[in-house]
């Protein structure tokens, strides 16, 4: 039998910024989660379930080939799983909740975190860009301190929309191909 | 599109930093506990503040001038409504606020008395030290300086030990490091690196060590076909 060789992507970002449902949109199995109650009120006041280990949707290459897209859990308390997630992967998707400028220090954070210890590829996807009180993703990039430097695109995306979480993935494999080719 | 945010998890240096960055139009509504201010901004600079006791009025006066005519306000003490009710309120913690941009139609030649950068820097020395670890958030950071600031800093208006804190960055030392050469205390240091981040005049030290993609260009040719597809 032959072996299936596993390309990983990561998806993190802070809590409640729809990553699983990233995940979801465009996998082609039914997302594997790892759920469980969201413990404090502030929590419990966004979503009822939250993500505690990690969630995985795969997409089928060829007969030897699977890409992975892992979902990191958004609380800092699992950081220890970010670690194990980020081994591997071949490049990184920090989604943000464009609505919620409470989250914007935690996913500079998080960019931090994947940086100093995963220097591979990376994108921001400023999610929820459907919803009326959404900032622009050059909003979100300034509030994030991301400087045209920097080199992190920060896109536009709906979560819920396949052709947007399909570009995401696009720009980021696009990135990645740039950085084949220069090298 | 408005942005809104709290003041608790968005205090004012953030937000003075996003609406300086593109020089930003509009009106910044903030609803604290006891009053409800407007302030009108032009190319980045705030102008002018004013309390409201009904929301909708703000948006029903489109023109600046004739708002300041309605107001009996002469141009000349526009600041001393910023110092007023904003200014005084920096510490303050409690609030929600909302930008939106465009919308007001504003003439020309208005004195700036407080730039935007000297209200980031005023705004910086009232954070919390768990404000700035947002961003400060680790003493192994490295901040270098970006070119041509010099124009920034002095609209700015920093202190000597401001000033300090800003010529111990070098893209070598990191944040212990400052700390420790400075002799300030750490929350003076962390608040002055917090508002140069703002200012756009530092930034954090990219890391050299970049991985090579782990994958062969014709399998990653593959996946982003079969992305196309799906």
């Amino acid at each position: 039998m032959k072996t299936i060789k596993k390309i990983k992507i990561v998806v993190a970002g802070p809590f409640a910024a729809g990553k699983t449902q990233f995940i979801n949109t465009v996998s082609e199995i039914k997302t594997v989660k790892t759920e469980r109650k969201t413990q404090t009120a502030e929590e419990k006041s966004v979503k009822e379930y939250t993500t505690v280990a990690m969630d995985f949707g795969k997409i089928r290459i060829d007969d030897e080939h699977e890409l992975y897209l892992f979902g990191t859990p958004g609380q800092s308390r699992f950081d220890f799983m970010w670690e194990i997630l980020g081994e591997g992967a071949l490049g990184i998707i920090i989604l943000v909740d464009s609505t919620d400028p409470s989250t914007f220090h935690e996913a500079r954070r998080i960019i931090n975190f994947f940086q100093s210890r995963f220097p591979v590829p990376m994108v921001v996807g400023a999610n929820k860009q459907d919803l009326p009180n959404a900032w622009s993703p050059e909003d979100v990039a300034t509030a994030l301190d991301i400087g045209e430097e920097e080199g992190i695109p920060v896109l536009p995306v709906s979560a819920i929309d396949k052709e947007s979480v399909k570009n995401t993935l696009l720009q980021l494999l696009n990135i990645i191909r740039e950085e084949l080719l220069s090298s | 599109m408005a942005l809104t945010g709290d003041l608790k998890t968005f205090n004012f240096v953030d937000i003075f930093q996003v609406i300086a960055k593109d020089k930003k139009s509009g009106i910044l509504l903030v609803e604290w506990k006891d009053i409800t201010v407007a302030y009108y901004v032009k190319d980045g600079e705030i102008l002018f503040a004013r309390p409201v006791d009904r929301i909708f009025r703000v948006y029903t006066d489109r023109d600046f001038d004739l708002l300041l005519d309605k107001l009996r306000i002469s141009k000349e003490t526009l600041s001393r409504t910023v110092e007023r009710f904003l200014i005084s309120r920096l510490d303050i913690k409690e609030g929600v606020f909302s930008f939106t941009p465009g919308f007001i139609k504003y003439g020309s030649d208005y004195s700036i008395a407080y730039p935007i950068e000297k209200l980031i820097v005023l705004a910086s020395r009232n954070l919390t030290p768990e404000e700035v670890s947002r961003k400060i958030s680790d003493e192994m950071l490295t901040f270098e300086v970006l070119d041509g600031v010099q124009e920034k800093l002095k609209r700015a208006e920093i202190t000597p030990e401001e000033e300090k804190v800003f010529s111990l960055v070098n893209g070598e030392r990191t944040v212990f490091d400052i700390r420790r050469e400075s002799g300030l205390d750490n929350l003076t240091v962390d608040r002055a690196l917090y508002a140069f981040l703002a200012l756009g005049v530092i930034r954090r030290k990219k890391k050299e060590k970049k991985q090579k993609p782990s994958i062969a260009l014709d399998l990653l040719m593959k996946i982003i076909e079969r992305i196309r597809e799906l």
